[in-house]
């Protein structure tokens, strides 16, 4: 039980990651955007290149990788987003998918399909409940929860938040009262993305390797747990990624006897299908469940 | 807002039976060809193991852009339904498994397609836009992470064999002979697909991805039609894992991996969403592009051609977004304009009152007033705290036209909606012809009779008049999916009837012109009139227009008042109408209720209503002390 709930919050912290950049730029642009997977993956090509191949120490080579994958998000937008004012939020999803596939390609162009050793920054780490939890889950968990409800307030409280908000309600609007739209855009692009490099530099110690694609497997579930978390709501992000998080780690512990290979992605699968079903069932569920009396409760 | 975007839809024919001579020189064409270039030397056997690939391929993309070109429902995931096909195919004829005949097998593998397309669709299309592209990203890699992994199913690592078929003592196991057999299948394929586009039901698919609500408001139940344009693609997507897994004669699950599913939307997306043959060619480019690639500058370029694929894919969204096709179609028109061909359409005016003479034939139906078509009763409407309609209350006789005026907000197109089931109210009764419709969805209020028009335009503006004129008859031509996948039937008659109804009320409309131009081209009060056209098409019992004289010219409201009559004196139908043209009310009404502030606050005889104190202080805001 412990052994579940510890390995369900370490996974939940990089679901969240990744899931609060989603959010951040579908909050802001009203955008769905699928290539921040890739655009990690990316980021731990870089990383290793710095390290392994010109040999600077993992946080030089990490640094790097926030700045390339930051980069990338705003170059994305600049060049691309930007021309796409116009079109429906499906063809700029599609743009997304693009640029990831593009990231990919250049992946497996330069680098091959084998996986790559990037060496952790520390070794070891503490025990719990007979999980060794290295220093970089713990850093995801934190930052995760940290930046879901440290950005909230930054939305709420700043007047730049405060634009943010009202630019994704109407960006005409916003343009119209000077409010520096492009700023807005270019900035959301670029935070989600090096969130993406962010969450893919902390969950790739556990692993050790890198191999093409390897960010956008774990990017689906925090997709998955943007969605969960109502895709415009920071905090929800990060309950939606320590969710799926411990749901999965359940699942494999408890369903492993069903013989279903790579169980996680089946109950990953089910939970978003269960969420999704329960939250287009349930004001019609509530209604029928509360009668005529709690109607005039709500008026 | 209407710039073009990655939207539209090339087949714009409509719908006249199979094209028999066409398809069987096509078919002859695919069988005989391969085994002849083959025998030549002009076909390598490893360029025809690409090429019957390829043909898989096709049958693959062809299914996705039945669902984003046609539905405008994206899958991330569809390799999950070639797989199952692909899978299926190795099970029902593999040497250990079953040893079924091949055919057998292909078409067990359209049903399996078709079942999981069905089952994941079922809880998925509940969900609006983009939140279905998540669900299939996540069944992309449940199907090839666990699904395929299971051992019966995928046949463990060393996957799963297909045979190459065989009929009778005809073995089809050389890769010339068996590109035949693929060529054959992807023209039946392009031939369903055809005849699915161009029916019925292709029509209900492009009007849900035009619009929802005015997909409804033709009657269009519009979650089954998402379904089954699913299920429909899951089925073609299951035949093409069929064709692709029997020319690989062994698959695994890493064959269907979740980026090939993405490659997908590259084909479709740079072919040209809609156009079935960018699609196949771009299909065929991206199997052959690698080849080409190592072939011209050197094995070097390995991997290269995913590069430009996916380049290619994000230039043609941002720049081009019809594709190749619609670039194609583009310098055609560009050409043909050279050569001094059509001059810019000069502006019509409409001849609405023939429109109502003309548009199909009216039931003999005596007018008994006093007889309510439409009772509406204690209808409330929230938006979060702000009550919208409040104890909204009206009744429409039958044979009469009845104004809904109001200043802005005052409620009356939310009234409006919950009549038509656009909205769900947060209580009330709304009867309709004797029967409390308040629990029935948007399109069977519309089957039953309802028709309504928007406010801002209900009609699907990618698409030309006719199509449109086509598509509000969808209840019109009551035949079901089998004739729409086959055109058997009595499917050719209904769809005469259909087009000759759409022609008598373009001749109606003064239109005839317009006939083949996209909604969007024409100016707004042209937009109105063709929605109205759309309205009257099917001379629904009760006419419910929203604003219709906004953004009329003077005289063509003077025509829609004519009209207006036509349809209560001539048609014989009866007439809700919101309005802010006052003249236009007080000529045409003959019962009037006033709106404000959600709720109901005059009705009776319009001339004298107009004049009460309570109306003019709502409209003007201030007492009249004259």
């Amino acid at each position: 039980m412990a052994q579940v709930l510890v390995l369900g919050l370490i996974n939940g912290g990089i679901y969240a990651i990744f899931a609060l950049g989603v959010v951040l730029v579908y909050r802001g642009t009203g955008v769905l955007t699928f290539a921040q997977g890739e655009i990690g993956t990316f980021g731990l090509y870089v990383a290793y290149f710095v390290t392994v191949k010109i040999g600077a120490p993992w946080l030089v080579g990490a640094a790097v990788a926030l700045l390339v994958t930051l980069a990338i998000g705003a170059a994305f937008e600049f060049l691309l987003v930007r021309r796409m004012v116009r079109a429906d939020a499906v063809s700029t999803a599609v743009l997304t998918v693009g640029l990831g596939l593009f990231l990919l390609a250049i992946e497996l162009y330069s680098f091959g399909a084998s996986p790559r050793d990037l060496p952790p920054p520390v070794t070891g780490g503490i025990r719990i409940a007979d999980i060794i939890v290295t220093p970089t889950q713990i850093a995801a968990l934190v930052i995760a929860l940290a930046l879901g409800f440290g950005l909230q307030s930054v939305l709420r409280r700043t007047d730049f938040g405060l634009g943010i908000l009202a630019a994704a309600q109407d960006p005409e609007a916003v343009r119209l009262v000077g409010i520096p739209l492009s700023r807005i855009t270019v900035t959301l692009w670029s935070a989600g993305a090096a969130l993406s490099g962010l969450a893919a530099l902390l969950v790739q110690p556990t692993v050790g390797t890198i191999t093409p694609g390897y960010a956008s497997e774990l990017f689906v579930v925090g997709l998955a747990a943007a969605v969960i978390g109502g895709l415009t709501s920071l905090p929800g992000a990060v309950y939606g990624g320590v969710v799926l998080g411990i749901a999965e780690s359940a699942g494999t512990r408890y369903l492993d006897g069903l013989g279903i290979p790579n169980l996680r992605y089946v109950v990953v699968l089910v939970v978003l299908l269960a969420a999704l079903l329960g939250r287009s069932l349930w004001p019609e569920l509530r209604q029928r469940l509360a009668g005529p009396a709690a109607r005039e409760v709500t008026a | 807002m209407t710039a073009p975007t990655a939207t539209q839809v090339g087949d714009r024919r409509p719908l006249r039976g199979l094209p028999v001579p066409g398809l069987l020189v096509a078919l002859v064409l695919a069988a005989a060809v391969p085994p002849l270039a083959g025998s030549t030397s002009l076909l390598s056997n490893a360029n025809a193991l690409l090429l019957c690939q390829g043909a898989g391929f096709a049958i693959a993309a062809l299914s996705l852009n039945l669902l984003m070109g046609y539905a405008g429902q994206v899958s991330l995931g569809q390799f999950a339904f070639v797989g199952i096909g692909a899978f299926t195919t190795g099970i029902v004829t593999g040497v250990n498994d079953l040893r079924m005949p091949w055919l057998v097998g292909v078409l067990a593998a359209a049903v399996t397609g078709a079942l999981l397309a069905f089952l994941v669709g079922l809880p998925a299309l509940r969900l609006r836009g983009l939140y279905l592209a998540v669900v299939t990203i996540s069944v992309a890699y449940v199907a090839s992470q666990s699904l395929f992994r299971v051992e019966w199913i995928g046949g463990g690592s060393a996957g799963k064999v297909i045979p190459r078929p065989y009929v009778g003592a005809r073995s089809f196991a050389d890769n010339a002979s068996y590109l035949s057999l693929a060529l054959v299948a992807l023209t039946l394929v392009w031939a369903i697909d055809r005849q699915v586009t161009r029916s019925r039901l292709g029509r209900a698919f492009q009007a849900v991805k035009a619009d929802e609500l005015v997909a409804a408001s033709f009657g269009i139940d519009v979650a089954a039609t998402k379904l089954l344009a699913f299920t429909i693609a899951g089925a073609m997507a299951g035949v093409g894992g069929a064709i692709y897994a029997t020319s690989f004669g062994t698959v695994t699950g890493d064959t269907f991996d979740y980026s090939k599913s993405l490659g997908l939307v590259v084909i479709v997306v740079v072919g040209g969403l809609g156009s079935r043959a960018g699609v196949v060619v771009a299909a065929f480019a991206t199997v052959l592009l690698p080849e080409v690639l190592i072939g011209v500058f050197g094995s070097g370029l390995r991997g290269v051609d995913l590069v430009i694929n996916a380049a290619l894919l994000m230039a043609t969204v941002a720049f081009n977004p019809q594709g190749m096709a619609g670039a194609v179609r583009h310098a055609r028109e560009k050409r043909l304009q050279r050569k001094g061909g059509e001059a810019p359409l000069p502006p019509t005016r409409p001849n609405l009152p023939t429109l109502s003479r003309l548009s199909g034939a009216p039931l003999p139906r005596t007018p008994r007033p006093g007889v309510a078509v439409l009772e509406v009763a204690g209808v409330d409407v929230r938006f979060g705290g702000l009550q919208a309609v409040d104890g909204g209350a009206l009744r429409v006789d039958r044979g009469t036209i009845v104004g809904l005026m109001g200043p802005n907000g005052a409620g009356k197109t939310t009234l409006f909606n919950a009549i038509t089931g656009a909205l769900t109210p947060d209580s009330g009764r709304i009867t309709f012809l004797g029967e409390d419709v308040s629990a029935l969805p948007a399109h069977l209020r519309a089957a039953r009779g309802m028709g309504r028009t928007f406010q801002l335009i209900g009609l699907a503006k990618h698409q030309t008049v006719y199509e449109n004129l086509l598509m509000a008859q969808h209840l019109g031509a009551s035949y079901g999916v089998l004739g729409a996948l086959t055109g058997v039937g009595p499917v050719r008659a209904f769809e005469r009837e259909l087009r000759a109804r759409a022609d008598e009320t373009l001749e109606g409309l003064g239109f005839q012109r317009y006939r083949d131009t996209q909604v969007d081209r024409l100016s707004h009060g042209q937009q109105r009139i063709v929605e109205i056209g759309c309205c009257l098409v099917t001379s629904p019992e009760l006419v419910m227009l929203d604003e219709p004289s906004a953004g009329m010219s003077p005289a063509a409201a003077e025509d829609l008042a004519a009209t207006l009559l036509d349809v209560r004196d001539r048609l014989r139908r009866t007439v809700l109408l919101i309005e802010h043209n006052i003249p236009l009310v007080l000529g045409v009404a003959d019962e009037l209720y006033v709106m404000a502030a959600g709720r109901v606050i005059a009705d009776g005889e319009p001339g004298e209503v107009v004049t009460r104190p309570e109306v003019v202080r709502a409209y003007l805001g201030t007492e009249v002390t004259a």
